[in-house]
């Protein structure tokens, strides 16, 4: 399972060494992963971007930035961080455009987690 | 003092909440808030035994702002430590997080180790000065006590020795009473009317107390003068006088230097028979040289003297009494202690005739 956890965080761009320091085990990071199954904050974020609700998409993405960075996922952590400043300054067009790339790195992770998990 | 054993969590997203709970749960009860609305239920059901709030500034429901808003309103702010959650680490949002009453910033992703060290330093500091405020205010009350005490005791004594006096110059037993009573009356009216001279409340009754003693020196005075029923001769007159003298001279046995009671004492015992225009006695004081608190025992003696009977006199009515001493009948006083004496008038009437009617009960009974 070492070599599972430890590939999983190469394969998405995270910071492993990161991640053991704060979790420990990788007992524990496998619990935090199957939390990060069940966190909903991408779903929220995608939702207002649909709906063009730019202050619900700047909780939505604050929350998964929070929640990827305490994960140590660096790449997906990077990229939410860019949305979350462009909804911060109320630049709907830009964050737009970067969506789809928070999109793209958020299934990666999802994947890889689901992969191992089964 | 009891220990407190709870963290609160309040944070919407539950790894976040996850991850301080792994970290503390050995050595904590966690109980957890995922808004805001939650977090204030649980502060206030449980606040004796929360020692540390993480608190998230973005939540649902209520944020953080406002639970620590309700901790302000509710007095907890200052016993319950909060450590603030962020995701970011800007000037501003930190200042704010300061300013609402945050004890400390933590910043997310969080590291175990400075979180822990975090969270002790500041639940030992609060438990430390919390310990200190109760020691502080214990203290407080025990000095609050024992000034209590001496301030009985030093009624008690100058009663005592008051008491001496009026037991063997055969004069009415309430005098006393009485003269300390018009005396504050005065004293407050003074204060009232003569803004420069602002004596503190606890300074009104120190005068108040030392006005007990203005006749201690007639226990030096022989019996058989002391107690004429008739007239004195100038001699005899020369020597009654001296009661002035003799209580100061009582009184400095007994000096304590810069003792503020001891000086009024003093001041009292020697200057209540001076007169603003200098023809009163010992020492013939003329004006100002007179101190207020003497001046003032002077004024409320001479009336209670006459509104009385004494061995010597029938009582005069109170308007007579105060006609009398505008007169000059009794000697000059200052133009502002009669200004005084007619603004204190009401009170001193009803206190006047509620004294007589205690001596009239008295005669009843």
């Amino acid at each position: 399972m070492v070599y599972m956890i430890e590939e999983l965080y190469n394969h998405i761009g995270g910071d492993y060494a990161k991640a053991i320091s704060r979790m420990q085990n990788d007992e524990r990071i496998k619990k935090y992963l199957k939390f990060f199954l069940m966190d909903e904050s991408y779903q929220q974020l995608a939702q207002a971007m649909e709906a063009h609700n730019c202050e619900e998409a700047f909780r939505g993405a604050h929350t998964l930035k929070g929640v990827s960075q305490n994960m140590a996922f660096a790449v997906l952590g990077n990229i939410v961080e860019q949305i979350t400043e462009e909804l911060r300054a109320k630049d709907f067009d830009k964050a737009l455009e970067t969506f789809p790339k928070v999109t793209e790195s958020y299934q990666k992770v999802i994947e890889e987690i689901k992969r191992i998990m089964e | 003092m009891e220990e407190k054993n709870t963290l609160l969590i309040a944070d919407d997203v539950m790894i976040n909440r996850e991850l301080l709970k792994d970290i503390f749960e050995e050595n904590y009860e966690i109980l957890e808030a995922s808004n805001g609305e939650e977090a204030i239920e649980l502060l206030d059901k449980h606040q004796d035994e929360i020692a540390l709030l993480f608190l998230d500034l973005v939540m649902p429901k209520k944020d953080g702002l406002e639970v620590m808003h309700h901790m302000s309103l509710n007095g907890m702010i200052s016993t319950i430590p909060v450590i603030m959650i962020t995701g970011e680490a800007t000037v501003e949002s930190d200042v704010r997080a300061y300013e609402l009453g945050a004890a400390d910033i933590i910043y997310k992703p969080f590291e175990p180790a400075v979180v822990i060290r975090r969270a002790q330093n500041i639940i030992e500091l609060f438990r430390h000065r919390i310990s200190i405020e109760k020691e502080l205010e214990l203290r407080t009350q025990e000095l609050i006590e024992s000034k209590r005490k001496i301030e009985q005791s030093n009624i008690f004594l100058t009663n005592a020795l008051s008491a001496v006096v009026e037991f063997r110059s055969l004069e009415s037993g309430e005098h006393i009473q009485r003269v300390k009573k018009f005396t504050r009356i005065m004293l407050w009216h003074w204060r009232a009317l003569f803004g420069e001279n602002q004596f503190t409340n606890e300074q009104i009754e120190l005068m108040v107390n030392a006005s007990a003693l203005h006749d201690v020196g007639k226990i030096a005075i022989p019996d058989n003068i002391l107690l004429k029923p008739g007239r004195l001769t100038d001699e005899e007159y020369a020597e009654m006088k001296k009661h002035t003298i003799y209580g100061c001279q009582m009184l400095e046995h007994f000096k304590q230097e810069e003792n503020e009671f001891y000086q009024y004492c003093y001041d009292i015992c020697r200057y209540h028979h001076e007169r603003y225009n200098g023809k009163g006695y010992p020492d013939g004081l003329q004006g100002d040289e007179i101190p207020v608190w003497a001046q003032v025992v002077s004024i409320v003696d001479v009336y209670d003297a006459l509104v009385n009977k004494r061995v010597y006199k029938d009582s005069f009515t109170i308007d007579q009494a105060f006609r009398m001493i505008h007169d000059g009948e009794c000697g000059i006083f200052s133009p502002k202690l009669l200004e005084c004496f007619d603004d204190a008038r009401e009170e001193l009437t009803i206190e006047t005739q509620k004294e007589q009617q205690k001596v009239e009960n008295g005669k009843g009974g």
